[in-house]
Order: structure tokens, then sequence, then C-alpha cells
């Protein structure tokens, strides 16, 4: 079932002609008759949970916008850049209207003066097509003064990053949209609170997938929406599959219908050359890797069931790691990228991803003592819980998880006692 | 009650402001020193270090009743935050609970002490901060006592990174507080440091040319933790705990900076008490924590070789060393041959004990004109009447309140002023900057005036309706008027047309309100309640005495016309720090000693009395001026000559009414000061020191007695006008120059711009001048000065503006008709 893909039905869907044939915008015109208050309600009762990584149900983000400020903004994430994930690319590429919509009707909803699409540097050509696309929407009259004869107004915009992961953090995002450093905000206030967004505005941050969902629940209701899924994670949900599978790339589902099993072995193509699979790192380097057991593989694909598991579905940026994968390397590889991506503003996270680099270096390289194993394992500790965001966090679970379910790969390296996993 | 807030610290309550900081309130009413970093009392917070972690939650009440609801001892119950919290960010709310002695909090912060030392290239030994170093007294208290780093995994960095000339960075040493960039971006507006790169790479770097361009940077080095900043003066020069503080003031300007000098006997100094770098000391009503980096590197002055150290008397027309007693009778024979025909003429840094000592000297001579210098600033008799009111804080000044400043350039002449008015901007108060050219403090106001030069009085009197109604009707209001492109009488005549706006809008007698003039000098405001005064120079120059004492005015060096009638003298007395071209043609040069070596008191801008302490060995046999004074009183028969500084004080107290009550006890006088900078706790403000000298007392205005005041009629003077083919050079002040008592610091030398003109674009498209030049500037059909254009749009035109003090040749004190010429 294709929700967001629509390409896969529709050829062509991403020109404006074969998306409004294919009853594009009717959403954003219905919800143009509503109160924005009812769109936010709807948006609600759908438990639409944001497919940024958190899992924050939309709606309730959206009615925290205080309504008596005149200037709010709607902020797109597209910086897209968890190890792993590329959900969001092929919808603006394919399906770039749905997006579009999406976003005028969230800015619709919280009566915003504009939407802004902040897209990682490396996605410039996207920004371009988008930029035609908005226009497009535009000579509709879907963007711009008075849309619609409804007497509001909204711009939508474009704004390329500078290739940073940390930028994908919301209020990273807005510091660089503003054109200052791209380091995170002190919360409270959030973004949509006054003071805390997009200078100084209330602001709703939402990834694109999340966006792209909100044509179907105003257009169908919230009751059909939450047909689809399980109750707690409601909707469909791209998983983005890469690593050691015969078959990468993106898949649709509704959330619980299938299992990891499912999806890495009937529409993954399964493991190549006939190797064992090992593990899997369900949301890119952020969450916890799993081993593949059979538990796992059985479990269904939603939030709830990963939680049950110690992992997120995070985003959905599933790889899956062979037989032929030593954990410590990728502990190292993990933990390399988050070093070069931490902004460096807080302590536990700047020192801490330097040092964990520095001790998984020596013991890749032989040179490391048992004794080793447990002082990562403690700086990554001393790491989690204390930061000003949460990539300090994710730092830190590229080593807590992978000795915890792969001790032997460390001791391995080490020269050390072999363990039992888990503990 | 509403802006009372109920919290508990370790669970004992306390009742605190509302809306006021976590660790700023633990540490004013629990003594419960949270330890931080990044955070800064005078900064807002980011929550970068992680430092001040606490365990942290609030008291329960029922959503419906409102009543607390207790667990089952009885007690509140309390819900935590799942997870620490940065107490840094947190205002505090009623019902607020904070713990932050439980091993949670211990643990944590000695985990961001081991993660910063992971980085940390722990050359405390040879640190200019190591002894009074936040990140040392931190690891101390809270760290971790081994390493678990390897210490080859160390990055290595750059380790003498000029920022520009006067502050080095040492890369390895930064821990990335940015403290030093949100300083110059919130505080100053300078906004010239930055990170570049991140993560471990996260680099301090500078973006303007030249590098670290702003007149602040030393504070930068005071609020770093570590010693990463450090100054190009003080570097690598002494250990902290080499050091003694002692107190004293900026004698520089009229924010009257309260300062610290420390100083340590030194081999560079003969084995004398030597200063060794000059600190900010807190005084929360003058300069916060903060100075100038004039205020801070200006003291080479006191030790410069070139000081006069000797007596010198004339002997068969020559200047001759002599012995303070043939001085002191050389003198006193001089004076009886006077015949009463004596005058005196001081600068404007002139302590009051001198002041009055030489006031009395006079006085006993018969009486004689006592005349302030340099002679351009009128109007001190009119702060003395409605100058800003007794407990005046620039530090109040905010939303609803106002600030015109007109005809000044505060942040060459008084950058302190310039730097809490334009804060007092970002807390919303209203900022007029009016002048006839473009300021610095232009980039900070609400509104700008533009007006032709020599016409501010005119301007005062006939500001913009709307403008003049928000000034008018705001809650309190501050008009600080200066003299550039003014001549004495048109400078009074600002000041009276200021004062009367004051005093028709209500805006005066009361704290935050009133008037201030950025007098040159430290004792601006002594001179005058000293009986010296600018038009009493006039009146010396028009009517030259037999003989004239000249103590720390450097007449000739300020006034290129002052030879004419000092020729005139019969007799010249000089008392300076330097030999100048006045002490060269007087019948005695005498040495004095600077503010550094003695005790004394500046009066400030805003009419507080602030004691300075001795601090350094004297420069040869120079003596405190107002002993030679005394001595000079004595040998006159006029009686006892006076023991101490403190004694002279106590003669002032007795006469002059203003200083009733001023006993040196009494500007010796500290409280505790919010926030409370400068303790144990280095870390919480940085180093400016804690003020064990006084916080001074001001002086009170007859509006804040009630007393009927009076303002003169107001004469608009005619202003010099330009012919075809002339303009007008106005002088205007430069912080960084070549003044006598600024040179000698030669590291600032690279920042002292060499001798230049602003000349505005038309007049300089017609003239054929670009910038770059050389011109020469003729002033007055007789002074002439070769200097390099500039066009860059700082003047108005058919004006040329010519910084004082950056020539060899002394340039007009007041605006002049002159003519430029490409050469
Ligand atoms: C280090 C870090 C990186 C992130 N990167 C992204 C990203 O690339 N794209 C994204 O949509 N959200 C990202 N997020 C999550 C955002 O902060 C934010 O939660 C999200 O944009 C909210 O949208 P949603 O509610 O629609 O998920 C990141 C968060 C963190 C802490
Ligand atoms: S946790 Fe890392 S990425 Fe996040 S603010 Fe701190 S240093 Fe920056
Ligand atoms: S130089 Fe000092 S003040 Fe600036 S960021 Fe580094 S440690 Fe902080
Ligand atoms: S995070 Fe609170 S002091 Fe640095």
């Amino acid at each position: 079932m294709n929700i967001i893909f629509r390409e896969k039905d529709i050829p062509n869907i991403r020109e404006f002609d074969v998306y409004v044939k294919h009853d594009g915008y009717k959403a954003f015109e219905k919800a143009l008759r509503m109160k924005p208050i009812d769109v936010i309600n709807e948006v609600k009762a759908s438990n639409l949970r944001g497919r940024g990584g958190a899992g924050f149900p939309t709606g309730v983000k959206w009615s925290f916008i205080p309504q008596s400020e005149p200037i709010k903004y709607v902020v797109v994430n597209a910086d897209e850049s968890e190890t792993g994930t590329f959900k969001d690319r092929q919808i603006m590429e394919n399906n770039p209207h749905q997006l579009i919509e999406g976003a005028l009707i969230a800015a619709w909803a919280i009566q915003a003066t504009a939407v802004y699409i902040y897209l990682r540097g490396e996605f410039w050509d996207i920004a371009h097509a988008l930029d035609k696309h908005i226009e497009d929407a535009r000579q509709a009259g879907y963007v711009g003064e008075n849309i619609k004869g409804s007497g509001w107004s909204c711009e939508v915009y474009t704004h390329l990053g500078a290739g940073a992961y940390i930028c994908g953090e919301e209020s990273a995002l807005l510091n660089s949209l503003e054109g200052k450093l791209g380091q995170p905000r002190v919360r409270p206030p959030f973004p949509a609170q006054k003071g805390g967004g997009l200078y100084s505005e209330p602001t709703v941050v939402n990834n694109v997938e999340t966006l792209a969902n909100v044509p179907f629940i105003i257009m169908n209701g919230a009751d059909e929406y939450k047909k689809i899924g399980t109750e707690q994670s409601t909707g469909t949900k791209i998983f983005c599959v890469s690593g050691h599978v015969n078959n990468p790339g993106n898949f649709e589902f509704p959330m619980g219908e299938i299992t990891f099993r499912q999806l890495i072995f009937d529409h993954a193509g399964g493991i190549p050359d006939g190797k064992q699979i090992k593990a899997i790192l369900p949301s890119g380097g952020s969450g916890p890797i799993v081993p593949a057991t059979d538990e796992i593989l059985d479990t269904p694909l939603t939030y709830e069931d990963l939680q049950k598991h110690g992992t997120i579905l995070g985003s959905a940026s599933i790889i899956i790691l062979d037989e032929t994968v030593d954990i410590t390397w990728a502990a190292s590889k993990m933990t390399k990228f988050f070093k070069h991506e931490s902004c460096g503003k807080c302590t536990p996270c700047r020192e801490g991803t330097y040092w964990l680099d520095k001790v998984l270096d020596r013991i890749l390289r032989g040179e490391g003592k048992p004794s080793d194993v447990d002082l990562i394992n403690n700086i990554a500790a001393n790491m989690q819980g204390v930061t000003l965001c949460a990539l300090g966090d994710f730092a830190a679970n590229p080593i807590l998880a992978t000795i915890k379910h792969f001790p032997n790969d460390f001791m391995a390296h080490v020269g050390g006692e072999l363990k039992a996993a888990g503990d | 009650m509403s802006d009372k807030v109920k919290i508990i610290i370790d669970d004992i309550e306390y009742e605190v402001p509302a809306g006021s900081n976590l660790v700023d309130m633990a540490k004013w009413y629990a003594d419960n020193d949270i330890p931080v970093f990044c955070y800064h009392p005078k900064m807002e917070p980011v929550g970068m270090c992680r430092m001040c972690l606490v365990e942290q939650g609030s008291i329960v009440k029922d959503r419906e009743t409102g009543e607390v609801v207790l667990d089952e001892n009885g007690n509140p119950q309390v819900r935590w935050f799942p997870k620490l919290q940065t107490a840094c960010t947190q205002i505090v709310h009623d019902g607020m609970v904070i713990r932050t002695n439980t091993e949670a909090v211990k643990a944590a912060r000695e985990n961001v002490v081991e993660f910063l030392l992971t980085s940390h290239p722990l050359d405390c030994p040879i640190c200019d901060k190591g002894g009074e170093c936040p990140l040392q007294n931190l690891t101390m208290a809270h760290g971790p006592g081994t390493s678990r780093m390897n210490y080859d995994d160390k990055m290595h960095l750059d380790k003498h990174v000029p920022l520009g000339d006067l502050i080095f960075l040492d890369e390895e040493r930064c821990i990335q507080c940015a403290r030093c960039i949100r300083f110059q971006d919130e505080i100053v507006g300078d906004d010239v440091l930055a990170f570049h790169e991140r993560g471990r790479k996260l680099q301090i770097i500078t973006n303007s040319d030249p590098g670290f361009d702003t007149y602040f940077s030393g504070n930068t080095t005071d609020i770093c933790p570590v010693g990463a900043l450090t100054t190009a003066d003080f570097r690598f020069g002494a250990r902290p705990w080499e050091l003694t503080e002692v107190p004293s003031i900026c004698p520089h300007d009229a924010a009257g900076s309260n300062i610290s000098l420390s100083v340590r006997l030194d081999r560079d100094f003969g084995g004398r008490a030597m200063i060794k770098r000059v600190m900010p000391r807190q005084n929360e009503y003058v300069n916060e924590i903060w100075i100038s980096d004039k205020t801070r590197f200006g003291h080479h002055f006191t030790r410069s070789e070139d000081r006069l150290k000797k007596p010198m008397i004339k002997k068969g027309g020559v200047l001759t060393e002599a012995t303070w007693d043939e001085a002191i009778r050389f003198v006193v024979d001089a004076l009886k041959a006077a015949d009463g025909s004596v005058a005196a003429i001081a600068g404007s840094s002139t302590p009051n004990e001198d002041l009055w000592t030489l006031r009395k000297l006079v006085e006993g001579l018969g009486g004689g004109l006592l005349g302030a210098w340099t002679p351009t600033h009128a109007g001190a008799d009119l702060v003395a009447q409605v100058g800003v009111g007794k407990g005046t804080n620039l530090g109040d000044l905010g939303q609803g309140d106002a600030v015109l400043i007109i005809a000044t350039d505060l942040e060459e002449e008084v950058p302190i002023w310039r730097l809490r008015l334009k804060q007092a901007a970002d807390r919303g108060a209203y900022l007029v900057v009016a002048n006839a050219r473009k300021t610095r403090m232009d980039d900070f106001a609400s509104d700008t005036v533009r007006y032709d030069y020599g016409q501010a009085a005119h301007a005062m009197q006939n500001l913009d309706a709307a403008i003049a109604k928000k000034l008018k009707e705001a809650n309190n209001l501050i008009i600080v008027a200066g003299a550039e492109g003014l001549t004495l009488d048109g400078s009074r005549a600002l000041m009276q047309a200021a004062a009367n706006f004051l005093i028709e809008s209500g805006h005066i007698g009361k704290p935050n309100n009133g008037l201030l003039s950025p007098f040159p000098g430290a004792n601006g405001m002594g001179l005058h309640y000293m009986g010296f005064s600018p038009e009493a120079t006039l009146q010396i120059m028009q009517n030259p005495p037999k003989l004239l004492i000249v103590n720390q005015a450097e007449l000739l060096a300020d006034d290129p016309f002052a030879a004419e009638w000092l020729n005139k003298v019969e007799t010249i007395i000089s008392l300076n720090l330097f030999p100048d071209a006045v002490s060269n043609m007087a019948a005695a040069a005498l040495p004095i000693q600077s503010f550094a070596e003695r005790d004394g008191t500046f009066t400030n801008g805003e009419r507080r009395v602030q004691r300075f302490y001795m601090a350094q060995g004297p420069m040869g046999e120079a003596l405190p001026a107002w002993q030679v004074f005394s001595q000079l009183s004595e040998a006159l028969g006029q009686g006892h000559a006076k023991l101490s500084a403190a004694a002279v004080m106590k003669e002032i107290t007795e006469n002059v009414e203003a200083f009733a009550g001023m006993r040196y006890k009494e500007l010796a006088r500290v409280e505790r000061q919010f926030p409370d900078v400068g303790g144990e706790d280095l870390y919480y403000g940085g180093t400016a020191y804690q003020n064990k000298g006084g916080l001074g007392v001001q002086i009170e205005t007859s509006a804040d007695k009630g007393e009927a005041v009076s303002v003169g009629e107001v004469k608009l003077p005619d202003s010099p006008k330009p012919k075809k083919g002339q303009v007008l050079v106005v002088p205007v002040a430069q912080l960084f120059n070549r003044q006598s008592t600024f040179k000698p610091s030669v590291l600032v030398h690279p920042r002292v711009p060499q001798p230049y003109v602003e000349i505005n674009s038309k007049d300089a498209a017609r003239m054929n001048i670009k910038t770059g030049d050389l011109v020469e500037v003729m002033m007055a059909d007789q002074i002439r000065v070769t200097v390099q254009a500039h066009v860059n749009g700082g003047a108005p035109e058919g004006a040329a503006v010519l910084p004082r003090y950056l020539t060899d040749e002394a340039t007009p004190m007041v605006l002049t008709v002159g003519e430029i010429k490409k050469v």
C-alpha cells in the first residue's frame, strides 16, 4: 500500500498536472474550507507520529503553536542526514507536490506566514526541482498572496544547508536557517514557543515524510488513516534498507504489517552470497544495534515493538550487517561518523566522541587491553543523558549496544576473556 | 508576593525573586556555588559545558485544588525530571526543587571535568591563568584524581595565535565555552569573534580586520575560564600568586572605572613594586566588571623612562637639577615675587587632593584665577545642579527609559559609558544619538539626529517633535552632552539647552535621570567642585598673570595657540609627569607622582568620588602634587603642611560642601554586589576583582537636594563659517592616540591609527582627493599638519574631522576654519 510513494501507481505524479489530475491539492482545498483548529484536531485524531526519528505526535505539536502570535512558520526538515536514510529524497524527487501540499496544510493549520524547506547541501538538484514545483503550485494559486481567495497568504521557500548532520536537529536547523552557526539551542523555549522558533517566532518543524502523510489524512479523515497500521503506529512507514542485502532500497508498508524477516528476506532480497545475517541497525547509527536473533527477526515493525526490544524505529533506516562484519569495526565506523558530526557545543559529546575514537582505534590496531573495552563502555555511559541535544546520546549507542550484544567481537581484539552477550 | 517565589535547594527553602536565574540565586541566597564554565551572570545562558548539572524537580500540586500533594510521610511530593538538568538554563519558579549534593550530581561533575581534561594540555606550570583558573579550581573541587586519557592521544594545536595585537589564543587550552564570543556579541556589540569548524575541531577565530577589532578585548581574558586568552601585556609576565592587588581608578576618562593594579616587587623595576597588569574591580554602579583596553593597557606611562624624575629650577637661564629643598625655596621666592599676580591651571586628571591644596596655595597668595584644562567642556556647574541623580546606575536603564547622546563620540571618549548605554538600548531603552556625523553609537540607536557642526545647542532646542515627545515621556531620561565641534560658548549653550530640557520634562533630582558630560580626563567634575573652571582658563589666556602654576596640563601639546599668551607669563611653575614644552619654558619644573604611586581621589563624570591607592614605587624623586603645594603653603607661612592624602581629604570635607562626609573611610566602604563576582570561585564571574577598596560616594546634585536650579540664559553662539573652498576642521577624540599618558603603552601602537583626516566625499571629489592621499590641513591660517585623507563617509559636507593626538604637532582644541590641499 503506497500512501507516500504514489509514483509507483501513478507515473509522473511529480508533475503538477498529473498530481492535480489524481486529486492533488484537493486535501489542501478541503483544509482551506475547514477551521484551522479543526485541521489540527483531525491530524491529532489520526495519531500521525513524526517520521524524523522521535515519533512525536504531529497534531499535538501543531497544537502547541500560540495562535495569538501574528508571525508563525512551518519548517520542513529535509536535512536527511541519518546514516542509511534515503526516503525523503525519494519523496521529494518523485512525489514533491504531496510534500508541498502537506506543508501548506500544516501552514494553514497554524496560520503560518511562510514555509521553509531546509535541505541538506548535497540536495541542491532537488532544491532546484522543488523550486520549479513550488512555482507550478503558485501559478495555480496554491502559494502566495490570498491563497484560493482564503484571505490568507503564505510563501514557500527552499533553503540549502552546508552539509552537516547536526543541522537535522531541529534547533540547529533553525540556527542554520537564520544564517548562524549550526548548533542546537537551549530548550525551552521550544520551536513551537515564542522565542524558540525561526527568528524567535513560533515554528512547527516536521520531517518530509511526516508532512507527506497529511494530505491523505485530511482527504480521507483520521478514521480512514487509523485503519492503516497499529493503534500506536498509525499509517505506513517507509523503511530504508541498506547494507548486506541483495535488493536495498525504500519500502513502504503499513506499520505492523511486516516483520524484519519479511522485510529483509521477502522484499530486500535476503543476504548476498548465502551469508548469515548477524546484526541489524534499525535506525542507522543513532539507534541501538540488535543481534539478528529469531526473536528480533520476527518482531513487527512498529514504534512500540522495537521499543520492547531495547531499540528504536527512529527514521527506519535499517542497515543489515552479515556474519563477516566485525562489530568492533562497525562501532568504530559509527563513532567516526559522530565524532565528525558532533557540533562541539557541549562537552561530553565533543570530547567523548573524540576520546572514544582514539580508544577504538587503539583497540582495532591490536594495542588495546581488556580494560579499554570497559573504558569505552564507561565513556559512552557518561555521555548519555547529559548532553544538550540527542546527538550525544546517539553517539553513545554504537558503543553501549555493540558491547552489550557483541562483547566477544571486542574481546577478540584485546585478548580478553570471552563473555556471554546481554549484560 | 508575586515577585517572589519559593525554591528548595538541598532541602532548605529560600524565597527568591521571580524570573531570576537558578545559578545566581543558589549563590546569592544559599551560598551554594554551582560549578559553571560557560555560564556567566552577565550573559544569556547557553548550556554548553554541562558542568552545572543538578537534580531538578517540582513540588506536585493537585490540579484541581492547587494544594500541595503529600507523600506517605507527610512531606510534599516532588516530581523529578528523569535526567539531570543544567542549572544555568533554569529560571526559578515556585515549587522548584533542586539537589546539588547527590551522587548523581557529583558523578556528572566529575565526568564533565574528566571530559574537559582529555583535551587539555595540562600546562598549568607555564600558564598565566594558573593560580586563578576556574578549570584548575573546579578540577580540584570536582574532578577525578587521575586521568584515563592517554596523553599521546591529545590533539595538538597552535598555542600562540594572535587574535589581534593585544590578545593571544592558546588553542589547546580553549574549552569552547563561547564566553569570549558572547561577550563581544551580547555585551559589546562588536561581533568580532566566532567559532570555526565543529566537534573537537571547534576553534575560536576572529573575523575582523585588524583582528579582534574592539576597544574591550581585554575583558575576554578575565572571563575566559582557562588560560586560552591572554593579553600581550601580561603574558608570561608573572604568576598570579606573586601579585598583590591594589584598588585603583582608571586615570584616563570620566567613567572612573574601578580597577585593581596587580603589583609585585620586580627586578625590572629596581626591586620596587611594579604594575604587572591592570584588572577590573567590580563596581556595579560604575563599570560593573568591565574595563576598556585603554584602561587595561594604559598604565605604562607611569613607568616611562621619559618621566620627569628630579626637580629642575632655572639657574642662569638654564633648567638645572635641584634638591626638593632648593626647589621649594626657589618657588616660594618666585611666588612672593609675583605680588599676588598668581593663577593656576590644572589638567583634568589632577586628583582632588592636589586641586584643593593648589587652590589653597593660590588663595593664600591673595587669590587668583583657577583654570581647568582643557577649556573645551563647559557646564560642570550644570552637572552639579542637574546631573544624574544620586544612586544612578546606567545598568538599570531599560524598557520605558530614554537616553539622548549629543555632540560626543562615546566610543572614543568614554568607552565604558558606550558599553553600558548600548546594553541599556538592548534592554529596551529608547536611545537617540545626535551628532553632526555618524559615530559608532549610531549602530545601537533607536533614532539618530544630524545637525550642522556648531549647531548642537540649536539642535537640542529643536528636536524633532516625535523624538522630543518620546524623550519627555520616558520614565527615566539621561542626556549625555559632549562638546564635539563646539567652542566653549557652544558647549555651554548645549549644556544649558540640555539642562533646560531635563528640567522641563521633570527628569532631574532622581536616580537614572539628569545630565552627564564626557569631560576629558579622570577628574573633570573634581575640577569644578574644587573651584577650577574653563572660563577662568579663558580669562587667564586673555589676561596672563605674572606667575602661572601649571599642574599636569600640557598646554602646548594640547593647544598650538597657547604659546602666544604663555610667552606673556613671567614665571611658569610647572608640575608634570613628563618634561614637556611647558616645563621647558618654566622657571621650575617639578616631578609629580602618577595615580599609581600615591593615594588620592577622582570625581567621575557621574560625580562619584572614588579612592585610588598607592600601588607602585615612585619614579625618581617625584612627589604627589598635593604634598608639593602643601609644603609651599607651609613655607609661605600658611600653616602646617598636610602629612597624608587622607588629611587633605579631611580638610576638603570640612571646606567643600559637596564633599561633606567623604572622609577616606567613607569612600572605602563596600557592600555585597550582585552578581557576586571576584570571590574565591573565579569560575562564576571571571577574574574581575572583588571590590575591597570602596565603591565611592556620589555627590548629590542641587536637584537631588530639592534646591532651586538656575541654568542661565542660553546664548546661541556664532560658529565659525568657512568660505568657499574652505572647510570646518573639527577636532574629535580618538581613544588610542599618542598622548603622553598613552604613548608609552607600546603594545597598543599597532592599533593607534596613522594620523588622518576624514573628509566628506563631495569635498574630496571637489579637491580631487582619495582615501590614502597625503593632504595638508591648514587651520586658522597658521597651523599645518600633513596627514592621510580618509574618505569613508565619516564627515559631513564642508567639515573635515581631525582626530586629536595622532600627529606630533599640536592641533587646535576647538573647531577652526581651514583648508585642505593634496601634497
Ligand atoms: C542529531 C539529530 C539529527 C537529526 N536529523 C534529522 C534529519 O536529518 N531529518 C529529520 O527529519 N529529523 C532529524 N532529526 C529530528 C529533528 O530534530 C526533529 O525531531 C524532527 O525534524 C521533527 O519532525 P517530525 O516530528 O516530523 O519527526 C534529528 C535529530 C537529531 C538529534
Ligand atoms: S550533543 Fe553533540 S551535537 Fe548535540 S549540542 Fe552537544 S556537542 Fe553538539
Ligand atoms: S577562548 Fe576562553 S572564553 Fe573563549 S571559548 Fe575558549 S575557553 Fe571560552
Ligand atoms: S552548561 Fe550550565 S554552566 Fe555550562
